[in-house]
């Protein structure tokens, strides 16, 4: 998976901020490596807005031309909702570059940090 | 119409008072405080910080799944080395929080150290403490009542208490504690033994403010009281709690036979391994 024709960036961390919102309130996210972030560009699938976490399934290629669903993990639909995000956030066939703190096995996960949509909406923690 | 609802009322009263086990461990009907000079807590409130619970004497950067992140309560030597088990556990991603596979409660204490919204629902009978996390209900009897004698071990205990002005004092008695190891204080594996006794007083220090104090009894576990104050802080007006259903989509269940916490891909596919 690590030689996917992914869009993928290796960000440094330091400067950054990424609080975006927990996405450990209900279990450990030790699986995650919270030291790493990068940047996957894709379409998205589908928004699962349930407890006790949200996830974002988004459709990305890779270097053999074939399609990869990504699983990125959110908070509760509960504190986001609080935040104003609504399963309507992110809409199926949305066009988007997503921020996570990816699996450290390099599986096709991680834990979300921002968006941002071809149209240049951002969602989530998204600093230029 | 009016003398029916009252002969119902009275015939409901007297069925509950009939039915055997209610009112068992009540030293007796005393007058309730009248619901006007009970204190205000309406609203909702989330705790101050992030959930290593006891933060005053936290070692360590980050949060409860950082490694090398402890607290330091007064336990004995056999279970400082349980804990320093967990600890080592925790470093390796093997130590299951209880909670992850839905469907038991947090249970007391950490009734008072779990994310998201809570509410204080102050009745002269009772105080019940809400949590949206889980979801969890705490109840505190402060109409008289005492503890059971033969009270049963459960995950959140027995819970009586008192007003003193507008401080509620209360004692939490059977609880699991770690017994049958699904009852855990935080993820950085603190827990406590089935022989805990936890006094609590609950106060309003500032509009804005409820602190929390809880003295941790445990002559199985512990050297001495362990002191843990916890605040909460009051949320913007309107806000609105929701349903906590754990089990609606959990893509992070626990290994049982490992203690890893999963992650699956939406078919249901661990992709730890």
């Amino acid at each position: 998976m690590t030689t996917d024709r992914l869009i993928v960036t290796a960000l440094a961390v330091a400067g950054l901020c990424v609080c975006a919102p927990p996405a450990n309130a209900h279990h450990s996210g030790a699986g995650f490596n919270n030291d790493k972030l990068i940047e996957i560009a894709g379409t998205i699938k589908e928004f699962q807005f349930k407890n006790p976490h949200t996830w974002i399934q988004i459709m990305v290629d890779n270097d053999k031309g074939e399609k990869i669903e990504w699983s990125l993990e959110w908070g509760s639909p509960n504190s986001l909702g609080r935040q104003g995000i609504r399963p309507s956030t992110f809409p199926p066939g949305a066009k988007a570059t997503m921020r996570l703190h990816p699996m450290a096995n390099g599986a096709p996960a991680g834990a979300f940090v921002g968006a941002k949509f071809d149209d240049g909406k951002i969602v989530g923690r998204w600093e230029e | 119409m009016r003398t029916k609802i009252r002969a119902v009322s009275f015939a409901l009263t007297v069925a509950v008072w009939l039915v055997p086990g209610v009112g068992s461990g009540q030293d007796g009907p005393k007058p309730l405080r009248a619901f006007d000079t009970l204190p205000d807590w309406s609203g909702v409130w989330a705790m101050v910080g992030g959930t290593v619970f006891d933060r005053a004497t936290q070692t360590g950067q980050g949060g409860a799944i950082s490694v090398g992140v402890r607290s330091h309560p007064p336990y004995n030597a056999e279970w400082e080395a349980i804990y320093q088990k967990h600890l080592d556990l925790r470093d390796k991603n093997r130590f299951p929080d209880t909670i992850s596979n839905c469907g038991v409660p947090a249970g007391f204490p950490r009734h008072f150290n779990l994310p998201d919204p809570y509410e204080f629902v102050v009745r002269p009978e009772q105080v019940w403490v809400l949590t949206e996390n889980g979801p969890n209900v705490l109840r505190i009897y402060t109409d008289g009542r005492t503890h059971l004698e033969d009270q049963w071990e459960t995950f959140t205990g027995d819970s009586v208490g008192h007003w003193e002005g507008d401080t509620l004092v209360f004692t939490t008695v059977a609880m699991k504690g770690f017994r049958d190891k699904d009852v855990i204080l935080d993820r950085t594996g603190l827990v406590l033994s089935e022989k805990s006794r936890v006094t609590t007083r609950i106060r309003k220090i500032n509009p804005a403010t409820l602190e929390v104090q809880m003295t941790i009894e445990d002559p199985k576990a512990l050297t001495g009281p362990w002191v843990v104050t916890k605040q909460f802080a009051k949320q913007p007006a309107g806000t609105r709690v929701y349903d906590y259903g754990c089990a609606e989509n959990n893509r992070n269940p626990v290994d049982p036979t490992t203690g890893e916490t999963l992650i699956l891909s939406p078919d249901g596919t661990p992709l730890n391994r």
